[in-house]
């Protein structure tokens, strides 16, 4: 039986569907059979992130409604072959998802992966409960601003109350990705810190990941930016990986990094 | 002219010794209540007083005809018509205080039923009291994120942040050991409370002024319709000096 990660932030455009992305090829890349199901209905975004998006052909919806058995639904990633892509539904209605099917959806993707990753839609309204409700894992993406944190501190509230994990006795792991940090600006006072938001949230830090341009081109080129291995982005993204897998590999303090080293490792490699 | 007539009981008495007299009367007087007591010779005002004592009517000097009269013999304290009146007189009184008995043991009744009833009343009103304040202090060890609203009715002790959008309502007093970012409603006694620059917290419906709160635990009270603030101080260790 596989472990269901939902991707999670309250706020929009944090990153959560570059980070279910990097996420899932990363545990791939470590040997994991993982499929990532893009929860967002309507706004089809992982498949263009994963470079796969002429390859749909069936979506979740049609899976869920028997339409297309799993395996003819399920798109083989180009990057690495343990990696399998469950594409959104382009429709407008956001209704055509329903606990029951997104049940026997989640219990079937279980039983033939080690990870199954989703990436839910932004905000908290039914979408994102759906992406909750049976994840045995939460990943809670913020950027080091006070809305963000804000909003996802809602998020973990609610998933606290309307996980089916939670409702059975047991406890949902949640664990926290600082996306988009610029070391100066932290350094400045300008941007949160890493311990002020943990102390906020109170969950486990899963990884800090910079600000880094390669991520935008990476995903324009449909690929991940955990491919480039001179983007630091991308290599937080590879040590999340690792961690996820039991790896224990220990927190780059990416904060103290200085703009002068960034430069240097980037002049080396370019 | 005009006269009443009046058919009145007379008894007829002469006084030879005032301390039998007044031990006869001490002992019957009741008897005599609806009689005309009629006394031989001059009487003295010792007697005229205790007759008046005892609301008893009486002429003094006065001889009636003897034919009328029944003679009755002082030693043996009552003759028979007498004690027949005594008789009814006493089966009157009983009745009169059977009746009263009955009333007041009736009235008795209902007082106990009326308070009965209060006292069961009471008791229940005293059971949800203990009720409520063996589950007045609710503590909580977890955080309280934003979103999530808290209504108590109690007292709270929080071991947890209060994240910013989150809100706590309590009509009970607060202690919170964590730093607050979110709205507290507070209608208790007082509230333990650390320096919370971004909380907002209201008071007794008044704002408190979150600059005021030091580092630590404040207590925050109301005296006189203000908010007093004070710093809960830490507590001197006294080392041993050697
Ligand atoms: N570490 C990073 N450095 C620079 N840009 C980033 C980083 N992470 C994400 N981005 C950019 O931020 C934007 C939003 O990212 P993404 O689409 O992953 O967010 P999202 O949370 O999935 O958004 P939505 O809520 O709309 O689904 C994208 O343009 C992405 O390239
Ligand atoms: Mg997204």
């Amino acid at each position: 039986m596989g472990t269901v990660i939902a991707v999670i932030s309250g706020k929009g455009g944090v990153g959560k569907t570059t980070a279910s992305a990097n996420i899932a090829l990363g545990v791939a890349q470590n040997g994991k059979k993982c499929a990532v199901v893009d929860f967002d209905i309507g706004q089809r975004n992982l498949d263009m992130i994963l470079g796969l998006e002429n390859r749909v052909v069936y979506d979740m919806v049609h899976v869920m409604d028997e339409d297309a058995t799993l395996n003819q639904a399920l798109i083989k990633s180009k990057a690495d072959e343990n990696l399998f892509f469950l594409a959104a539904s382009q429709t407008k209605d956001k209704s055509v998802l329903n606990e029951t099917k997104v049940k026997k959806l989640v219990d079937n993707l279980k039983e033939s992966f080690d990870f199954v990753i989703l990436d839910s839609p932004a905000g908290i309204e039914s979408g994102f409960e759906h992406t909750i409700k049976f994840a045995d894992v939460a990943i809670v993406v913020v950027n080091p601003e006070v809305s963000s944190i804000r909003d996802a501190d809602r998020a973990i509230g609610i998933l606290d109350s309307k996980s089916q994990r939670v409702k059975d006795g047991n406890f949902v792991d949640k664990l926290l990705i600082i996306n988009r940090i610029v070391p100066d600006m932290v350094q400045s006072g300008e941007m949160l810190k890493s311990e002020d938001i943990l102390e906020i949230l109170d969950i486990k830090l899963l990884g800090k990941v910079p600000e880094d341009k390669g991520v935008v081109d990476a995903s324009n080129q449909g690929k991940p930016v955990i491919l480039d291995k001179n983007s630091v982005a991308g290599n937080a993204y590879k040590r999340i990986s690792a961690r996820l897998c039991g790896e224990k590999v220990s927190m780059e303090d990416i904060e103290a990094l200085d703009r002068g080293f960034l430069k240097k490792i980037v002049g080396i490699f370019t | 002219m005009q006269g009443n007539q009046y058919s009145v009981k007379v008894f007829e008495v002469s006084i030879e010794d005032e301390e039998e007299f007044i031990s006869f009367f001490d002992f019957n007087h009741i008897l005599f209540t609806n009689r005309l007591i009629v006394l031989h010779g001059e009487i003295s005002d010792n007697i005229r007083e205790y007759l008046n004592s005892k609301s008893l009517c009486f002429l003094e000097n006065i001889d009636l005809p003897k034919k009328s009269a029944r003679n009755i013999v002082l030693e043996s304290g009552i003759t028979n018509t007498d004690k027949k009146t005594k008789e009814e007189i006493e089966k009157k009184v009983t009745e009169e205080f059977d009746n009263k008995l009955n009333e007041t043991k009736q009235d008795f009744e209902e007082q106990k039923a009326v308070l009965a009833q209060e006292n069961k009343m009471l008791e229940a009103k005293l059971l949800k009291l203990l009720e409520r304040l063996k589950n007045n202090l609710t503590v909580l060890d977890h955080m309280i994120r934003s979103g999530q609203e808290l209504n108590i009715d109690g007292d709270l002790l929080l071991l947890g942040r209060v994240n910013s959008g989150a809100t706590i309502n309590i009509e009970g007093s607060l202690i919170v050991t964590q730093v607050i970012e979110g709205a507290i409603r507070c209608n208790g006694n007082f509230m333990m409370i650390s320096s919370s620059p971004k909380a907002n917290i209201v008071f007794n419906n008044i704002e408190v002024n979150s600059e005021q709160l030091k580092d630590g635990l404040n207590r925050v009270e109301l005296k006189d319709g203000e908010i007093i603030i004070t710093p809960i101080l830490e507590k001197e260790i006294n080392w041993v000096q050697l």
